[in-house]
């Protein structure tokens, strides 16, 4: 009956090559976990700053979960998007992180990365637009052959997010 | 030798003096020392033989010297004169110096001068302390050594001399060679031996001889390094065992003097040589003191110090140890006398050592075994020991980059182009991912015409025997007469076997012979059908040929190439005739047996009847005995029983007559089967016959075939109904087909809805259009796989020629006589393919799920079982076997093939392997607890239903943090909810019908819902962004203006006010702005006592139209006039149970003008928009009379207190639902006010009207009126209403032009409403003309008043007012107006304005009215449908939720505009200037009033409605309609004292039954009369009482609006002390469960 609250925000994405951002975010969390209350994916605005380098979102993320095991703890993933000035959307990054699993508040940096494709992709990328998208989305998070992607490694996303924990302590957890 | 011997002299005496005290370094004195032994040593034995050298040695070393000298002098040049001088000055001494330097080196003196001055004095320093300390050691020393050294020397003198003469004359070699090269300078040499001193004394042998050794050899002037090394070593040793503990330094100058002192002692006299260079030694001294002025002198330019290569090589050698690269041979290696073992080679693992090469390997070894213990490095097999290569074979990562470019599918990566998401819902991709593109590809082979205009009658012939032909051929590629022939004899052969093999009767066996024969008949009468069809076709052939021969012959012309061969095959006669006679034989005896089998059933059938009715026959002449027996009295019972039970005699059946069936069979045969002879006919249809050329022609034909050659074609495709493309026209063939041959590929981004392919065929000019219609094909349909269908179309056009061309849809004949006549219409088939096109990589460009472009419809699958069920059942092949089981499909049959591969295969498929495996093993081993207590936990279930938005928790305020704290209770509503779906609750509902509906409309609201989830999520931008807007210069412009503009305080505006969304709303912030402005003619009391007059007479329809008549003019009395107690009345509102009032004025028309707020609580303090609109309160307005009692018990006290009870008296109320403000954010309008038909006490006279003028016009609408604004604040922006383009079963085109027409007049009319297409029920677009249908109303409604078909059309309206109103808006928060047909309504019995205008309006044009629905907009409705009639020259408004009826001129017509008028047939727009009803023409006939849907350019193109044919209408059961009348009377009671809970209430039971009796009175007049006779008998009955009271009148749907509307009239709130009250309920049932609801509420106060 243990319980984990997830409430923050995604504040915003920093180093990515282009202003105008926007981001998918989801959460994934193994089959032991139940989700109480609250959206577990959605995107946030679109954000263009006109000075400074950083795009601002402060997206609100709040998740209750509850669960009976710590197994497949909840990530959460994101996919940073970009959109152009013909209104177009490509591809700028994905990125994971796990949920911290100890209460309190934290502020996280999720770093991204992006395929990189063979070099005619590349370079229709660099005119054209677009770029080369994971085919499954999960390998966002679940990883197991993802060194063999060639990638670059795109902005940061940074994440502010308070945990609360809940009955932990009851099942031995101590954090 | 003398002045040698002067000098010697001389020198020891310098020399003692100087030695005492000074000279150069102790380095310099030290090797002064050391040679001066040496050359003792080196003289003492060579002094005879050397003599005679030294002078040539002189002169060289002379020569030597001079060089040197010049050398020096060249370089010091600035120094010349004190060199000079020098020269001059010591030129003696040089001679010395060259005496000496016989013996020693010539740079030996050199080098002292290097030292400087700094350590000169130092030096000097050292020595005088060195000097002091020898002086003591010296008297020491001396008596030890004089007597310990002096044997020694005698033995080593003799070896010595030996080894020295060696050792000299090497000496000697290398003189000269030494000399050039720079020898180390003794300083060096000095530190080495120094530095080799060190470690010797670890060596422990010390010796007297060995140090004597060194003292004697020590002074070899250049030893041999190898020498030195073995001299030296003992020389520390006796350093040692000299003196211990002194310096080295001291030590060796210690040595030195000892040395010298020995030296001085005892070898005098040899010592002549010695002395020379000891004084040279000095003399050099002396020299470098004299020249102590001259500093730079000091300085010697040397060599670098260099040491040879080989020497240091040499020496490297001996410090360092190389190891050899030769292999080492594994002896060595291995311990000794071993041999070496090979552990690999006795087959224990070994694992490969890392590869080192062959040189370094030798190095290591040799090396390691030059160690100690260097043999255990090694292993046995004499290798050294090393771990395995640790590095493995296989590679652990596999390369980023294989040159296979097979990329593991979990990673693949795909290149996507940027794009605008310009995807939503009604486009392909639902899941907002674009999908990439996907490509139809459209092949238009060609067009072959089966009939056209242009066709010659030949053409018309040819045609169809082509398609006969075609026909024929399939047929005969079928061959089924064969087939069932092939079966027949197969299932013959098999019954013969059965009957033949099987002596014994075998069960199983007589059953499948059963069977056989049943299937034998089947066949057979299969095959006579298909045998006779072939012959048939065969016939029509043929006849079809003959038609086309004599046509030919008849017109003298042929046209088409066709031409038809009989292929004649001949038959043999006599095999012909034997089988031909063999089969009838055969079926003859078939049938023959079936009849006998009959036959035999038959007469089994009648043996047992014919013994049942023998036996009864008995029966009966046994029982007439006993008849006769008994007697008289039982006679007539069994009389009567025997007579019902005769039975009759059966009659035996007939048996069957052979010759009777040979004769049918041989009819049939004769029909069916080719004769004996006869020769079997294969027709042929060639091309070959010569087409007579054109001008051989008759005019006509000639005519015709110009037509066809100027006959183009073209194909247009349509996707979506736009044009795509279009194929290159092509001319029409003499043939009359067309080949394409295009293939068109599409790339798609919208969802395919149709595919048409239009033909365009011009002729000329003219131009006509084929329309055909071709699938979208299914998702594997694929390009390559597709077959080219042809899809047939016909044009109903009609076409005529005047030449030969027989034209299409008129008709001609083939007979000269013109009987037969023929019409046909252009057909053909357009030979086509439409496929989905398949990338280069293979993989289908198909939408992922085609069936969303059903989206609404497959949603509503889900209700309808049997299309989710069924498709289910059709895909289980285990069913599909057992059904194929059952039907004994034949597995021969060829057309049953495909399906017996796919039974087999299913049936023969193992069984589903039930293995499974488990994703996150391990689970279940850590987890705290068990899913159900997880499940269990009521805080989680709570949590979990607020998320979801279950109503019940929604906006369910802090959930409780432990499980105990949450009660049970909570879920149980819920869960009712969840398992009381079927069943109903009879509390609420107190009927069962209503109950049923209520469940239906939740149900109905649920999927709907579900429905438009997905709406709902849309967020406009100003849903998340509120922004104020930004001034434009306009706008400033307008505001300045209106800084000058005249301020006119007394006449304020209403201001526009910043909208509101609703999400940032709380309890308490919205508020209800209620005005009261005015109202008009209040009913007045009625002084007691005194009869009413009857006022109002009977109205009938025709009087409520006023145009036609006068005024009417009450005639009233006079005397009313004066003789009226006024009234005091005043506004109450109550929303929500929260209740503000005006104040009280006098008379009947008040001015109030007040604003009155109430606050407003959203249920479950949600305010989000769809819960907003669900909000289901009404804002009660209710008008009371304020009368105030004087209570004054005593008339002296008059004077001086005032003691009066007030009472309000209700009058009449206003209701208005919360929506409609919601929706409309204000109400502004003049409402009638509901005044009860009877008001006790009151009267509402038009006294005044003959007075003024207007008041006149306005009192023909009977009642009173209040004049309202409404609105709520702050302004909440009302839920748009979602657009959702829904599916459609209409006309594309219908569709198209409707979407026109609405943007159309929306551009002119902004705010006039459009309706051409609504929503039913599912959810579909329907034109809203087929809402329109007569629909005759109930039959007993006719009857009421047969004969008046006005007051008929009021009963109508006042039955369908009596349908509860229940807005769209609540039914379906959030979601657009939806439409039932009529018959769905009277089902539901609830429903909006448009379900009661449509059944209203339907109604009427049953009874034969003109009639027409008014879409417009009223108050307090907002948009809404009125129902307009026409009758009698004049226009009536109905308002079909009230009943009431409006004259078209009415004033206070709640219909305010009139936007659109709807018929069966036509919609019309309103395009008058004015809207409203009064100034409008309805004159629907001329267009530029009212713009017409279907016009002649778009004609009606005859719509079936949705409607039923008829209606339905239950009959009501009254019985139940009196228990819910007496439920509601009881619980009204309750209710009203529970209301009461501080004063007793008392029922009159009187009164109430009396009221009761009324009631029904009430129903019969529908409120109109009798309310006055009613009041008067009520006061006679109760005379002394004060009645206040009134009726109210409903249409039931539910208690609640019931309770509420008795609650809202206050009628409790009497606070006088011994008020009684009365209440009676009546419930009028009318037809299909409408119930009409009368509640009489009356409070009763005694009169004294």
């Amino acid at each position: 009956m243990a319980e984990l609250h997830i409430i923050g925000q995604i504040v915003g994405a920093s180093g990515f090559p282009q202003h105008s951002l926007f981001c998918k975010w989801g959460l994934h969390a193994g089959c032991a976990w139940k989700l109480l209350s609250g959206l577990r994916e959605g995107q946030t605005q679109v954000d263009n700053p006109a000075i400074k380098e950083m795009s601002y979102w402060s997206h609100p993320v709040d998740v209750h979960y509850a669960t009976k095991g710590l197994q497949g703890w909840p990530k959460l993933f994101l996919q940073v998007w970009h959109q152009d000035s013909f209104g177009r959307s490509e591809l700028y990054g994905y990125g994971f992180c796990h949920i911290p699993s100890s209460p309190g508040f934290h502020q996280m940096d999720c770093v991204t990365w992006r395929p990189l494709g063979t070099w005619q992709e590349q370079l229709s990328q660099m005119f054209v637009g677009g770029g080369p998208q994971l085919k499954h989305s999960d390998l966002i998070h679940t990883g197991a052959d993802r060194y063999r992607l060639h990638t670059v490694a795109m902005g940061k996303v940074h994440l502010q997010l308070n945990i609360i924990l809940r009955n932990f302590d009851r099942y031995g957890v101590e954090y | 030798m003398a002045s040698t011997e002067n000098l010697r002299q001389k020198i020891k005496s310098k020399r003692k003096a100087l030695q005492a005290s000074l000279t150069g370094s102790s380095e310099v004195s030290d090797t002064q020392g050391l040679v001066s032994a040496e050359m003792e040593n080196g003289t003492r034995n060579e002094n005879a033989t050397f003599i005679e050298d030294i002078q040539d040695e002189d002169e060289q070393a002379e020569n030597l010297k001079q060089t040197m000298r010049a050398q020096r002098r060249r370089r010091k040049a600035p120094l010349v004169d004190d060199v000079i001088e020098f020269n001059h000055e010591e030129s003696p001494q040089d001679i010395t110096k060259i005496t000496r330097r016989q013996r020693s080196l010539p740079p030996l003196g050199e080098c002292t001068p290097s030292t400087s001055f700094a350590e000169y004095s130092m030096r000097e320093k050292m020595r005088e302390k060195l000097k002091a300390a020898r002086s003591k050691a010296q008297s020491a020393l001396q008596q030890e050594e004089e007597s310990a050294s002096r044997y020694p020397t005698d033995l080593g003198d003799q070896s010595s001399i030996t080894q020295f003469d060696t050792e000299v004359d090497e000496e000697y070699a290398k003189r000269p060679r030494d000399a050039e090269s720079p020898i180390p300078p003794p300083r060096v040499r000095f530190r080495e031996i120094a530095s080799r001193l060190k470690p010797k004394p670890k060596e422990g042998f010390p010796s007297t001889e060995e140090a004597y050794n060194f003292f004697t050899f020590n002074f070899d002037p250049e030893p041999e390094d190898s020498n030195e090394g073995s001299e030296v070593r003992s020389h520390p040793q006796t350093l040692h065992d000299v003196d211990q503990g002194e310096e080295e330094a001291a030590e060796e100058g210690g040595e030195e003097s000892a040395v010298s002192k020995d030296e001085e002692k005892e070898e005098e006299g040899k010592e002549e040589d010695e002395r020379l260079v000891n004084d040279d030694e000095e003399d050099e001294d002396d020299y470098l003191f004299i020249i102590d002025q001259t500093a730079r002198d000091f300085l010697i330019v040397k060599a670098p110090d260099y040491e040879g290569y080989n020497n240091r090589q040499q020496r490297d050698r001996k410090v360092l140890f190389i190891p050899s690269i030769l292999s080492v041979s594994t002896s060595e290696k291995v311990p000794e006398n071993m041999q070496p073992r090979f552990l690999e080679d006795e087959g224990i693992y070994v694992g490969e050592k890392p590869k080192v090469s062959k040189s370094n390997q030798n190095i290591i070894e040799n090396r390691l075994l030059k160690n100690e213990e260097g043999k255990r490095w090694f292993g046995s097999d004499g290798r050294v020991i090393a771990l395995a290569n640790p590095i493995k074979q296989t590679k652990t990562r596999p390369p980023i980059f294989s040159p296979h470019d097979e990329v593991d599918p979990a990673i693949e990566t795909l290149y996507r182009k940027a794009e605008r998401s310009r995807y939503n819902s009604q486009y392909i991709a639902g899941s907002g991912e674009p999908q990439g593109h996907f490509q139809l590809d459209i092949d238009v082979a060609g067009i072959v015409f089966s009939h056209h205009p242009m066709f010659s009658r030949e053409h018309v012939l040819e045609a169809k025997l082509a398609q006969l032909y075609d026909q024929y051929q399939l047929r005969q590629q079928k061959n089924l007469a064969n087939l069932y022939t092939d079966k027949l004899c197969a299932l013959r052969k098999a019954v013969n076997n059965i009957a033949e093999g099987q002596g014994v009767q075998n069960p199983m066996a007589l059953h499948r012979l059963v069977e056989y024969k049943s299937e034998i008949r089947a066949t057979r009468r299969m095959c006579h059908l298909e045998q006779e069809r072939d012959r048939t076709l065969l016939k029509n052939i043929i006849k079809v040929w003959k038609d086309i021969k004599s046509l030919r012959e008849f017109q003298k012309f042929t046209n088409t190439p066709v031409k038809l061969h009989l292929r004649r095959q001949e038959a043999n006669r006599k095999a012909d005739e034997l089988s031909y006679e063999h089969e009838i034989q055969a079926e003859i005896a078939e049938l023959l047996e079936d009849y006998q089998e009959v036959y035999d059933s038959k007469l089994e059938e009648y043996k047992i009847k014919y013994e049942e009715w023998k036996s009864w026959r008995k029966a009966r002449k046994a029982k007439k005995k006993q008849k006769r027996v008994a007697g008289e009295q039982q006679d007539d019972d069994t009389d009567e029983s025997l007579t019902a039970e005769e039975l009759p005699k059966p009659d035996p059946p007939e048996p069957v007559d052979p010759s009777v069936v040979e004769e049918q069979v041989r009819e049939t045969a004769a029909r069916i089967y080719r004769k004996p002879g006869e020769p079997l006919l294969y027709p042929e249809l060639s091309m070959t016959a010569t087409v007579t050329p054109t001008n051989q022609c008759p005019r006509g034909e000639q005519l015709r075939r110009q037509d066809v050659q100027r006959c183009t074609l073209f194909a247009k495709v349509l996707f979506n109904n736009k044009e795509v493309s279009r194929t290159s026209s092509r001319t029409l063939g003499i043939d009359f087909r067309i080949h394409f041959g295009q293939i068109f590929n599409m790339q798609i981004v919208n969802w395919p809805e149709s595919i048409k392919i239009q033909i365009f065929q011009t002729i000329g000019t003219s131009t006509t259009k084929i329309e055909v219609f071709v699938p979208i094909p299914e998702t594997s349909i694929l390009t390559g796989s597709a077959p080219i269908d042809e899809m047939e179309f016909s044009s109903d056009q009609r076409v005529m020629f005047d030449h030969e061309g027989v034209g299409s849809g008129v008709a001609f004949s083939f007979e000269v006589d013109g009987s037969n006549q023929l019409i046909l219409l252009t057909s053909g088939k357009l030979a086509c393919s439409v496929s989905w096109a398949v990338d280069e990589n293979g993989v289908p460009l198909v939408p992922p799920v085609l069936h969303q472009n059903y989206g609404i419809q497959s949603t509503l699958k889900h209700l309808d079982a049997i299309s989710s069920i069924g498709a289910t059942g059709l895909t289980d092949t285990k069913k599909l076997a057992k059904w194929a089981a059952e039907s004994r499909l034949d597995p021969n049959d060829p057309s049953n093939a495909a399906l017996m591969q796919l039974i087999m295969s299913a049936t023969n498929g193992e069984e589903p392997n039930k293995d499974y495996f488990r994703l996150d093993h391990l689970q279940e081993e850590f987890n705290f607890l068990s899913e159900e207590a997880l499940n269990k936990s009521k805080r989680f279930r709570l949590l979990q239903l607020r998320n979801d938005g279950v109503t019940e928790f929604l906006n369910y305020k802090q959930i409780p943090i432990k499980d105990s704290e949450i009660s049970e209770k909570i879920f149980q509503e819920y869960k009712n909810k969840q398992c009381d779906r079927e069943t109903f609750d009879l509390t609420s509902h107190l009927d069962v019908h209503r109950a049923k509906v209520a469940k239906y409309l939740q149900k109905v609201r649920d999927s709907v819902t579900s429905r438009f989830l997905l709406a709902k999520h849309h967020y406009t931008l100003p849903d998340m962004v509120i922004e104020e807007a930004v001034p434009s210069i306009s706008m400033l412009g307008v505001n300045l203006f209106r800084l000058a503009e005249p301020r006119r305080p007394l006449r304020p505006r209403r201001k526009e006010r910043k909208k509101v969304t609703a999400q940032n709303l709380s309890d308490g912030d919205i508020k209800l702005l209620v005005n009261i402005i005015r109202a008009y003619d209040i009913p007045i009391r009625k002084s007691m006592g005194r009869p009413a007059l009857t006022s109002r007479s009977a109205r009938s329809v025709s009087e409520t139209f006023p145009t036609s008549q006068p005024p009417q003019i009450s005639a009233e009395s006079p005397e009313w006039c004066t003789d009226q107690v006024s009234v005091h009345p005043f506004v109450e509102v109550s929303f929500q149970r929260i209740v503000r009032q005006t104040a009280t004025l006098v008379g009947p028309n008040p001015n109030w003008n007040e604003e009155l707020e109430l606050p407003f609580r959203a249920p479950n303090g949600d305010y989000s928009t769809s819960s907003l609109q669900s909000v289901t309160d009404e804002v009660f307005i209710n008008v009371f009379d304020e009368v105030v009692y004087d209570v004054l018990e005593d008339d002296r006290e008059r004077g001086s207190g005032v003691h009066t009870r007030t009472e309000k008296h209700w009058l009449g109320f206003v209701h208005i639902p919360f929506t409609t403000i919601y929706s409309q954010s204000r109400i502004d309008g003049t409402f009638r006010i509901n005044i009860p038909p009877v008001l006790l006490g009151y009267s509402k006279e038009r006294n005044l009207a003959s007075e003024r003028g207007w008041e006149a016009v306005r009192s023909l609408s009977d009642g009173s009126y209040l004049s309202l604004f409404i609105t709520v604040e702050p302004h909440l922006v009302p839920g748009e209403p979602v657009i959702e383009k829904f599916e459609s079963q209409e006309d594309e085109k219908l569709l198209q032009r409707a979407d026109k027409f609405q943007k159309e007049v929306a551009q002119k009319f902004r705010n006039r409403r459009c309706v051409t297409t609504v929503t039913d029920l599912t959810g579909k677009m329907v034109f809203v003309t087929r809402y329109i249908k007569p629909l005759f109303p109930p039959q007993e409604l006719l009857d009421v008043l047969p004969n008046s078909s006005e007051a008929t059309m009021e009963l109508l309206a006042r039955y369908v007012s009596l349908i509860p109103f229940l807005p769209d808006s609540v039914t379906f928060a959030g979601i657009c107006d939806l439409w039932c047909t009529s018959d769905q309504f009277l089902n539901l019995l609830a429903g909006d304005e448009e379900e009661h205008a449509v059944l209203l309006c339907n109604y009427f044009l049953a009874l034969g009215k003109k009639a027409w629905l008014v879409i417009g907009t009223a108050i307090p409705e907002g948009p809404t449908a009125y129902v307009l009639s026409y009758d009698h020259n004049q226009y009536v408004i109905w308002n079909s939720t009230t009943g009431q009826y409006y004259g078209q001129f009415d004033a206070f017509c709640s219909l305010q505009s009139v936007s659109c008028l709807v018929s069966a047939e036509n919609v019309w727009f309103n395009v008058q200037k004015y809207e409203t009803v009064m100034r409008i023409n309805f004159d629907t006939s001329k267009s530029n009033l009212w713009k017409p849907f279907f016009s002649r350019s778009f004609p009606f193109p005859g719509l079936s409605s949705v409607q039923p044919d008829e209606l339905v209408y239950q009959h009501t059961d009254k019985a139940a309609a009196v228990e819910l009348q007496d439920k509601i009377e009881k619980i009204l009671k309750e209710k009203i004292m529970e209301w009461r809970p501080r004063h007793p209430t008392r029922w009159n039971r009187y009164c109430t039954s009396t009221l009761r009796q009324f009631l029904p009175k009430l129903e019969l007049s529908h409120g109109r009369e009798g309310g006055d006779d009613h009041c008067a008998e009520l006061q006679s009955l109760l005379g002394d009482y004060r009645i206040s009271g009134f009726p109210i009148h409903m249409s039931f749907s539910e208690l609640k609006p019931v309770i509420e509307a008795v609650h809202s009239t206050g009628v409790h709130n009497t606070e006088t002390p011994l008020a009684e009250f009365a209440l009676a309920v009546y419930i009028h049932p009318y037809p299909n469960n409408v119930l009409s609801v009368w509640i009489y509420v009356a409070s009763l106060v005694r009169n004294r």
